[in-house]
């Protein structure tokens, strides 16, 4: 393969170098399907376990009876579980803050509050007047 | 207001007494497969099918339910008197769904099979301008389409999985085949309600529906039906003897007290 071309060897490279000592591949068998679940067309799609499958039309197949029969829902994604990266759990320090930063929280603003509770609306609402 | 013709049929007994047999047929094939899906639960391939299958069961009891209480009326007790206290012989479903499982090569293909044939048939009730049970079929429509789903999704990956397991899906189709060809046997009451416009389709074009949304199906699967007779009997309540084992341990909680409140 040319260099920089299709799945760039480049960008293989790049994702090894930085699995350094705080990113880790999830530890998950052949054949494992994380499941990752939307209730409302707003909200976003949350990890609500995994299935067994030899590919992602099972997978999708399986997650819809296992997962989405008791709750509402109106999407599945499906991902091999090896697929994702994550940090490793004794790098949970670098979330700490030092320092006092609740001047970033955004909690305090309606608009985002109402994005994040998934009713948001373009138009002017009850609170704004 | 114009009343549909269908309520105007249905003022004729003998149009009433055929589509009551036609909504019983649905009811049975429902409660027979609901039953035996439901002896797939703790035993099925993995547990991720298993609880598929099982919620796959419970739903088409729950059809069989609520298409029992468009014949029965809502009164204490009246739908598991039907479900429940009727002999065998009374039974209107297709012989193939009362079939012990087999294996589930053989559940697989017999579920596949059964809901193209639950599609034309629930197409036909929502069209029989026959409210609730029109609006009703239309609802249980959608649930079934994920039924075939699952089959399909199953049958396809069970039949290329390797020669072994292709073989055996055959096998299956063999034996279920001439059994589903029972989907469309005629009584006196299909030809009733043909001509009192309930049903828009004779059951030979209903074949025919069925057979050209199946057999693709099956070619994906490089799968061949049989040449062979229909096995019929079922909608005569003319059953094998699967069904009185089925029968017997199906109604055997509800038989030790058929007046006990649950």
């Amino acid at each position: 393969m040319e260099p920089g071309g299709g799945v760039t060897p480049r960008g293989v490279e790049a994702a090894r170098r930085t699995e350094a000592p705080w990113v880790r591949t999830l530890e998950a068998a052949d054949g494992v399907w994380a499941v990752f679940l939307q209730a409302r067309r707003r909200d976003a799609h949350v990890h609500v376990g995994d299935v067994h499958a030899p590919d992602a039309e099972m997978a999708l197949v399986l997650a819809k009876e296992n997962y989405a029969r008791r709750d509402p829902c109106v999407s599945l994604w499906v991902v091999p579980a090896r697929a994702i990266r994550g940090t490793a759990s004794d790098a949970a320090d670098m979330f700490e803050p030092a320092t006092d930063k609740s001047y970033r929280f955004g909690g305090s603003y309606r608009q985002q509050q109402r994005v994040y509770r998934g009713g948001y609306s373009a138009g002017p609402t009850e609170d704004d007047r | 207001m114009t009343v549909p013709a269908s309520s105007v049929a249905l003022g004729d007994p003998a149009v009433r007494a055929a589509f009551r047999e036609w909504l019983l047929r649905i009811a049975d094939d429902e409660l027979a497969i609901g039953h035996r899906h439901a002896e797939w639960t703790g035993v099925g391939p993995d547990i991720e099918s298993d609880v598929a299958m099982s919620s796959i069961a419970q739903e088409e009891l729950g059809h069989a339910r609520l298409l029992y209480e468009q014949i029965a009326g809502e009164a204490p007790g009246a739908v598991d008197r039907l479900a429940f206290g009727r002999p065998p012989s009374e039974f209107r479903n297709a012989v193939l769904l009362e079939q012990p499982n087999q294996g589930w090569e053989f559940s697989i293909t017999r579920l596949a099979l059964y809901e193209a044939f639950e599609s034309v048939r629930f197409g036909l009730l929502a069209r029989s301008g026959q409210e609730p049970v029109a609006a009703l079929a239309a609802t249980l429509a959608r649930e079934e389409r994920y039924h075939g789903l699952f089959a399909a999704t199953w049958l396809e990956r069970l039949a290329g999985a390797s020669v072994d397991a292709g073989g055996r899906v055959q096998a299956a189709l063999d034996v279920a085949w001439p059994y589903a060809l029972g989907f469309f046997e005629t009584t006196d009451a299909d030809g009733v309600l043909l001509r009192a416009g309930l049903v828009s389709d004779s059951a030979e074009r209903q074949r025919d529906v069925w057979e050209a949304a199946v057999r693709p199906l099956l070619e994906r699967c490089a799968l061949t039906p049989p040449v062979a007779e229909p096995r019929l009997g079922g909608r005569r309540g003319v059953h094998t003897p699967a069904l009185g084992e089925m029968h017997a341990a199906m109604t055997e909680v509800w038989a030790s007290d058929p007046e006990a409140r649950w």
